[in-house]
């Protein structure tokens, strides 16, 4: 959460999943690594199936990211939705707990034992925006719209959001009109209340986008500043498939826009309004007055988006307090050698 | 005996312009013939509410469920473990900064009961109703006293307690309105004299007679007790006697710690009848809770035993550091273990109340298992500052309601306003939300 003395921070950043495809695990990683460079703060991470195995590493990994808890602040709790089916479980997210330390001990710790050491998403989603400046964070959807349409009839949520919300970035359907997608028709109803109600401006990164910026695997194994040893977002990626493999990015193109939306690494559309149907095929309808708009792929920006993919998605903890742990973390940090930097971000 | 008719629950021994005491619940109140149909006897509720937090190691033990050995703080509490759950994860959003800067201390306390997030500011203060007084509205006209606020530390309602938050934060519980706290009574004095007085305090002259002669409340009624005496069966002789002997108990030392008071320091700032030690002034509060809640005078007490952010030294304990100070330890090992004493501390006058509060009988239960006694505290950890897995005990079974004796983890983030909703249905009143609250609290009842 926001502390005092520190001024207005980088724009909070929601981010809700199901958590079927690994480019979600990646893109809370990307998150935190444009956290590092000052363009988001991840607020929460929710997920909208109940699978219990994937919020404990999702909590691995936002532990991971966020250091110890200290003064005033505490690693939020994985939001996880209760209903539905659990579904998959992907070896992501299971394989990594088994990794062992030289001496034999863990290398991740399972904290998360049962549904009470997660949290109800729509009481962190109203909690959390709470705690955001006017105008100052965005969410990103990368899976069923079930959470963020429950919490639009949780009290006072649809409030907060007009309030303390810029926008939404919505990874999930095809544009400017396409085939039914997984994430719109796993809950259409939900969508359907979203397209209807959500209070700000959205953006949609349709299927195709995603599908033409892969996720170079590969560049795991090159690049030892991209990919630190002992790391949750490398090691679930690792245990997903058999490397190396090339992974579609639709849940990191949302991240990136969400973030750096200014930075022109997507073309956009012109305003309208996008509907979608009884099977889950969404269509877009330019509309001057339209809230909506969708993610067109640049081919001249192809190479800087994997740039930052590969630079930010698996970047290692940067501690944020002072004392002796954040010196100690310090120390370590600079034994790693340095990441490659990007341009400036556009601000 | 009394035969054919039935004392009233409301019935007072009254004396000569100065007392009217309220009796505990007698066979002679329900009427024989309908033993079977007596009515439910009331739920009552109170909150102690402690400051700076816990040392969370000696709080919460490693499991759920059914008690096995408890943690060290709760320790005193060993011979009452059957007679209470412990909540693990309740938070309180509202305390949090939510932009405002620092101040947790503030805000917790001010948000405790309320449910809400206060105004930072010293001297324009906002909080709202709390939930002990919106109950208190429903229901404080069956009893002599809709509510009861006791304190033992700071009473003062101005001036900044902390970063930017008055003192009325800090040194309240009970609001009975947005800018309107109830601030708590710190004399045992006051408070006798509240409870078992005619209802004007005592001018200082009357009260200078009374000591000087020595005599107690209760020889003002005299006559009405022989009288209710000779019409009560032995069971309820027995019952008045013991209650109109703790009554004494309390004026006794209440009068002792006047005169010793005078003896140590005729300039103290303190009132004349507030105890120097802490455990007697703790004892003599508790006790007036227990008289209280037994002659139903009253069925809501809120009691801030110390009050947020307090910096007092506990030289009893062999600690000369202020609480507030020590808990801002920086992980110091022999910091930390001072708060644990404190901590420790806290909890053994407390099970002396209980201890109290279980042993006076009610019908076939005891006072204890008709109310609901909420032990807890506005922060977690003193030094982190945090508004979540906030400290709480409930004791007692809210008539016969919950199901004790075991530790309960809600989700995490779950309202702190929930308890509190819940608590509400309970005392008989009901609503659908309070303060940041997202339903009632599941799975405290019998099933």
């Amino acid at each position: 959460m926001p502390q005092f003395g520190r001024g207005k921070p980088a724009a909070g950043a929601f981010f809700d999943s199901d958590f079927r495809t690994i480019d979600n695990v990646l893109a809370v990683g990307l998150l935190h690594g444009l956290q590092g460079k000052g363009d988001c703060t991840v607020a929460i991470v929710t997920m909208s199936r109940p699978n219990l195995a994937v919020a404990a590493y999702l909590d691995v990994i936002e532990r991971y990211y966020r250091g110890p808890a200290g003064n005033f602040s505490q690693v939020p709790p994985i939001g996880l939705c209760t209903d539905g089916s659990p579904g998959e479980t992907s070896p992501a997210y299971v394989e990594p707990f088994q990794k062992k330390k030289p001496d034999g001990t863990p290398v991740y710790q399972n904290e998360v034992k049962g549904v009470n050491q997660t949290g109800d998403p729509t009481l962190l989603i109203r909690n959390y925006l709470q705690a955001q400046y006017e105008q100052n964070c965005f969410f990103i959807l990368s899976g069923p719209a079930t959470n963020l349409a429950a919490a639009l009839d949780f009290q006072g949520v649809k409030e907060l959001l007009a309030a303390k919300a810029k926008y939404l970035v919505v990874a999930g359907g095809a544009f400017p009109f396409g085939p039914a997608e997984a994430h719109i028709k796993a809950d259409i109803p939900a969508f359907k209340k979203l397209l209807a109600q959500w209070p700000t401006p959205i953006f949609f990164s349709g299927n195709e986008v995603g599908a033409a910026l892969e996720f170079p695997g590969a560049s795991l194994d090159k690049d030892a500043a991209a990919a630190p040893v002992d790391h949750p977002v490398a090691d679930a990626y690792r245990a997903n498939k058999m490397m190396p493999y090339n992974a579609p990015s639709w849940a990191m193109t949302a991240a990136l826009h969400g973030a750096r939306p200014k930075e022109g690494y997507f073309k956009l559309s012109g305003p309208g309004q996008v509907s979608v149907d009884a099977e889950g095929r969404t269509a877009f309808s330019p509309a001057e007055k339209g809230n909506h708009q969708y993610l067109i792929v640049d081919p001249a920006q192809k190479e800087k988006i994997i740039l930052a993919y590969v630079e930010l998605a698996t970047t290692k903890y940067v501690p944020r307090r002072f004392g002796k742990a954040a010196a100690a973390a310090a120390d370590d940090q600079e034994q790693q050698p340095p990441p490659k930097t990007l341009p400036p971000t556009k601000k | 005996m009394i035969k054919g008719s039935t004392l009233g629950r409301r019935t007072f021994l009254r004396g000569i312009g100065t007392a009217a005491i309220g009796l505990p619940f007698l066979d002679a109140m329900a009427p024989a013939l309908f033993a079977s149909t007596a009515p439910e006897a009331p739920v009552r509720m109170a909150f102690f509410y402690l400051p700076n937090g816990m040392i969370m190691d000696a709080w919460n033990p490693s499991y759920e469920g059914k008690f096995g050995e408890l943690p060290r703080t709760l320790k005193p509490l060993e011979p009452y473990k059957d007679d209470f759950i412990q909540l693990g994860n309740l938070t309180h959003n509202t305390g949090r900064a939510l932009l405002d800067g620092a101040g947790d201390h503030g805000r917790c306390s001010g948000s405790y009961l309320t449910g809400v997030q206060v105004k930072k500011s010293v001297v324009e203060i906002k909080a709202s109703v709390s939930f002990d007084q919106l109950v208190a509205n429903q229901i404080g006209s069956k009893t002599r006293f809709a509510s009861l606020e006791l304190g033992m530390d700071d009473a003062r309602q101005a001036g900044d307690c902390d970063s930017g938050y008055s003192c009325a934060y800090t040194n309240n519980l009970a609001w009975r309105g947005e800018t309107q706290p109830l601030p708590p009574t710190l004399d045992p004095r006051v408070v006798f004299e509240r409870l078992f007085g005619a209802g004007q305090p005592m001018t200082p002259a009357e009260r200078a007679r009374q000591a000087k002669n020595r005599r107690s409340i209760l020889d003002f009624v005299t006559e009405d007790t022989h009288k209710l005496e000779s019409s009560l069966g032995p069971s309820d002789r027995r019952k008045l006697d013991e209650y109109l002997s703790s009554i004494r108990d309390v004026e006794s030392r209440i009068q002792r710690t006047e005169s010793d008071n005078r003896q140590i320091d005729p300039h103290m700032d303190k009132p004349y009848g507030i105890p120097m030690d802490f455990a007697e002034h703790f004892k003599m509060m508790s006790d007036m809770i227990t008289i209280a809640f037994q002659a139903d005078l009253t069925r809501i007490v809120t009691f801030m035993v110390t009050r947020e952010g307090s910096l007092r030294a506990y030289r009893e304990l062999g600690i000369s550091d202020g609480h507030h100070p020590l808990t801002h330890h920086r992980n110091q090992a022999e910091l930390i273990e001072k708060v644990r004493k404190i901590n420790e501390y806290h909890t053994r006058q407390f099970a002396g109340f209980i201890e109290k509060m279980k042993s006076t009988k009610e019908g076939d239960r005891s006072l204890l298992d008709n109310s609901m006694i909420v032990y807890g505290a506005g922060l977690q950890d003193g030094n982190l500052h945090l508004h979540e897995d906030l400290p709480t005990l409930m004791f007692g079974r809210g008539g016969n309601n919950f199901k004790t004796g075991r530790r309960i983890v809600a989700r995490r983030e779950t309202p702190m306003c929930n308890l509190f909703l819940t608590m509400m249905d309970r005392m008989g009143v009901h609503m659908e939300h309070f303060g940041d609250s997202n339903g009632h609290l599941t799975g405290l009842d019998l099933g």
